[in-house]
């Protein structure tokens, strides 16, 4: 019925969506695509065969899934701690336990030799030297690394569980074990899989943690990162990309699945979490020992940047910082301050209207293919995003800017605040667009006017979620900076590679001090909207 | 009195399910017209189809003798109400009230003065200032219609508005309701399912099922000379039964 069409054109404006989708085509499908055509498939016998790919993919195999084992387990630990138990100060243990999203993961790395090298810290008081380069220091680095993301996941489980069920199973007489065996881990198991090949997908892509602290052992990504940087052989890089693509589909396949069997979360009753002086003071001693071990990992970066050498030389000094300084790494500071405000601001502006098109835009096939593209770039790792970029953006004018720069951390980064704006708006009633509508007001307006001011702190969380993740990212730009717009995370595989752990010491706390006051300052903002009772 | 709305054969399908079956009846101006229905009896879709979010699959809709298919729905001249009000939540009542005539440039003048005398009409002066939340059901109910009159509706449909509320609110709202159609000169369309609600507002009562019309007439007639037996088992029957549990528990008619 042409009627019919011409109605719905008439009604819905197809402008934006267009716009968005061309986006996304070229930002996230073309360069994939692009990467895996630059592989030459006549080779691929001789890259599988190449005696240190082999090592590599089984060294990576490895020490992802020990890391991965570890990690579900302490951060499942720790989220009890936080969610179930009554221990006191459980909202400072949870900020602590995330600390390690705002450093660099080669930080992280950097940070497990300041503990546990030859002269670590760790070392020097307890008199053990463990050798931690090698598979040791990228297991303890990259659990580091991905414990904040598993205690996410399963603290926002555990936050939002229906206490219903529980109190019911408590007037029926069911033992508290049993409700946890019947109750608890079927609720959980969903996300405990999620998040396993989550931080398995983190781990076998990282190449910051094993790049400081690998030594010798060669990971996948490592691999990736030194035949394209250093052999600039792209069909090979391409390859291997290709390869560390693969853990992370699988993710984002079990994601998908589990996604269509979740019912909406209604909270009807807020969980209620009994006494218990055992389990309170386990919790509290377990808590406090990994408080400690991670200030003592933050006091370390301090150490090295002030300490002239420790522990030879233990006096005081501003040298190394002067020393950054000296080298003019405020500009290169300058460019990371640059490139991480450019993409908070468009990148939630991006975001922000890509969830408002397909949560409240009725059509369906449509905003069902622009979710799947936006989580996609989920499924994409940063160093493979990156080489996707070099292979299609070569010899275009945006590449060896800014822009492009700016470009592949808004889609290396969309999926988290894509899915905090979507959320949000599908907590709002269905029918504001309908009576737009009848006022003769377009979806457009009610956007600016309606939704906008009220979900303020959605926005705020997207913006430094931007901010915070891309001044600490290192994949994602590894291959796509040159001498001017190089950002400040990348002086500090330099500085490692050239012995200089205190001038890597004084890059990682200044990134991280940054982080610390966007993410205080976004809290505070977002408790002040609250106090106001806006959005 | 003139037709304000006739609608002409009027069929939908959602894949297999034939949803609406050629409906054809009309509106008079001016009137109170319910449309009674059990849940899944076609009522929305028909509501939908009539503001313009929904098409027809075949059929015809005129509003005072135009057809209105290629019409969006700001310029079919009708207002819709809902059951949870979808109030704008980050602004005030007047701001509510205001924001459509805003909107405009023809009526942007003199919007602040238009939506303060709506607003008085419904009786909400003294909440002017005020959030959706900090109002009660029955408030925010009034503050939708006064949104949805601030843009001269000739007609306005109610999607099952007082679900949401509970009994006295309904019953005190019920007044309200005709005392401002009676003041703004509004045909009304009224989807409950809610007989005695349908009965007590009406001039006329439209009784649907599956899709299709049972009986258009007035609640008198539907009544005491009902075509077929699903609208004397839906209407009547159910009428007479609320009544004698009424009459029986409370003695009320001895």
């Amino acid at each position: 019925m042409s009627g019919a069409l011409i109605h719905r054109i008439r009604t819905h404006n197809y402008a934006l969506p267009l716009i968005i989708c061309l986006f996304f085509l070229m930002t996230v499908i073309l360069p994939t695509g692009s990467m895996l055509t630059k592989i030459d498939w006549s080779k691929i016998g001789s890259y599988v065969s190449t005696d240190l790919f082999r090592e590599s993919l089984i060294n990576s195999l490895i020490v992802s899934s020990i890391s991965t084992v570890i990690t579900l387990i302490l951060a499942t630990l720790m989220a009890f701690c936080v969610h179930r138990t009554r221990i006191k100060f459980r909202y400072g243990f949870s900020i602590l336990f995330t600390l390690p999203m705002l450093i660099p993961s080669i930080s992280i790395g950097i940070g497990m030799i300041n503990l546990f090298g030859d002269n670590g810290i760790v070392s020097k008081l307890t008199g053990l030297v463990p050798g931690i380069y090698g598979p040791l220091g990228i297991i303890l680095g990259s659990v580091l690394y991905c414990i904040p993301v598993a205690f996410l996941m399963i603290g926002d489980v555990l936050k939002y569980t229906d206490y219903g069920p529980y109190e019911a199973a408590k007037i029926l007489g069911i033992s508290p074990f049993k409700q946890f065996l019947s109750i608890t881990l079927p609720g959980l198991r969903g996300t405990l899989i999620s998040a396993c090949f989550a931080v398995f997908t983190l781990c076998f892509t990282d190449y910051g943690v094993p790049l400081a602290v690998g030594g010798r052992f060669s990971t996948l990504p490592v691999y990736l990162y030194r035949d394209v940087i250093g052999l600039l052989d792209f069909s090979k890089g391409a390859f291997v990309g290709t390869i560390l693509l693969l853990p992370a589909v699988v993710a984002f396949i079990i994601d998908l699945a589990r996604s269509r069997e979740q019912t909406t979360n209604f909270v009807k009753t807020a969980f209620r979490v009994s006494k218990s002086k055992l389990r309170d003071t386990l919790a509290f001693v377990f808590s406090c020992l990994n408080a400690l071990f991670l200030v003592l990992f933050v006091g370390s970066f301090v150490v090295m940047s002030v300490i002239t050498k420790y522990p030879i030389d233990m006096s005081f000094t501003l040298e190394h910082i002067q020393g950054v300084f000296n080298r003019g790494l405020l500009s290169y500071f300058g460019n990371s301050l640059f490139i991480a405000l450019m993409t908070a601001i468009f990148g939630t502006v991006l975001t922000y209207l890509t969830a408002f098109f397909t949560a409240r835009i009725e059509s369906k096939v449509v905003g069902k293919v622009a979710h799947l593209i936006s989580m996609l770039s989920l499924a994409i790792p940063g160093i493979v995003l990156g080489l996707s970029y070099v292979i299609l953006f070569n010899g275009t004018p945006i590449y060896g800017t800014f822009i492009i720069l700016i470009m592949v951390c808004i889609i290396h980064f969309f999926a988290n605040p894509y899915l905090m704006a979507y959320n949000a708006f599908q907590k709002f009633n269905r029918n504001f667009e309908i009576v737009g509508k009848t006022l003769g007001i377009s979806s457009f307006k009610i956007m600016l006017r309606v939704f906008i001011p009220s979900t303020l702190s959605t926005i705020i969380k997207m913006a430094s979620y931007y901010f915070m993740n891309t001044m600490i990212t290192v994949s994602a730009v590894a291959f796509l900076f040159n001498a001017m717009t190089k950002p400040l995370s990348m002086f500090i595989a330099d500085f490692t590679g050239q012995m200089m752990y205190e001038a890597a010491a004084v890059v990682s706390i200044i990134i991280f001090l940054t982080n610390v006051i966007v993410r205080a300052s976004s809290a505070l903002t977002a408790k002040m909207l609250k106090k106001k009772g806006i959005g | 009195m003139k037709d304000r709305l006739e609608i002409k054969n009027l069929s939908k399908h959602f894949g297999d399910k034939l949803v609406l079956d050629n409906l054809s009846f009309h509106v008079n101006s001016g009137e109170f017209l319910s449309i009674l229905g059990p849940s899944g009896c076609g009522k929305t879709t028909l509501l939908r189809i009539l503001i313009g979010v929904e098409t027809c699959d075949s059929g015809l809709i005129l509003k005072d003798g135009q057809d209105i298919a290629p019409l969006t729905p700001i310029e079919r001249g009708m207002g819709i109400v809902f059951q949870n009000y979808a109030l704008f939540p980050n602004m005030t009542v007047l701001g509510n009230v205001m924001y459509a005539l805003k909107n405009n440039k023809k009526t942007r003048p003199k919007a602040r003065e238009r939506a303060l005398d709506i607003i008085e009409r419904v009786g909400l002066t003294e909440h002017i200032n005020k959030r959706p939340h900090k109002l009660s059901g029955g408030q925010q109910q009034r503050v939708a219609i006064a949104r949805t009159l601030a843009v001269n509706p000739d007609i306005v449909l109610f999607d099952e508005p007082m679900s949401a509320l509970d009994a006295a609110n309904r019953i005190a709202l019920r007044k309200e309701f005709k005392q401002i159609q009676k003041e703004f000169n509004i045909t009304m369309i009224y989807i409950t399912h809610d007989q005695e609600e349908a009965f007590a507002m009406s001039d006329r009562i439209m009784v649907m099922s599956e899709g299709h019309i049972e009986q258009i007439d007035t609640p008198r007639n539907l009544y005491q000379h009902p075509c077929n037996e699903y609208v004397e088992e839906f209407v009547g029957w159910q009428l007479k039964e609320k009544i004698k549990s009424i009459a029986d528990t409370t003695g009320m008619f001895e």
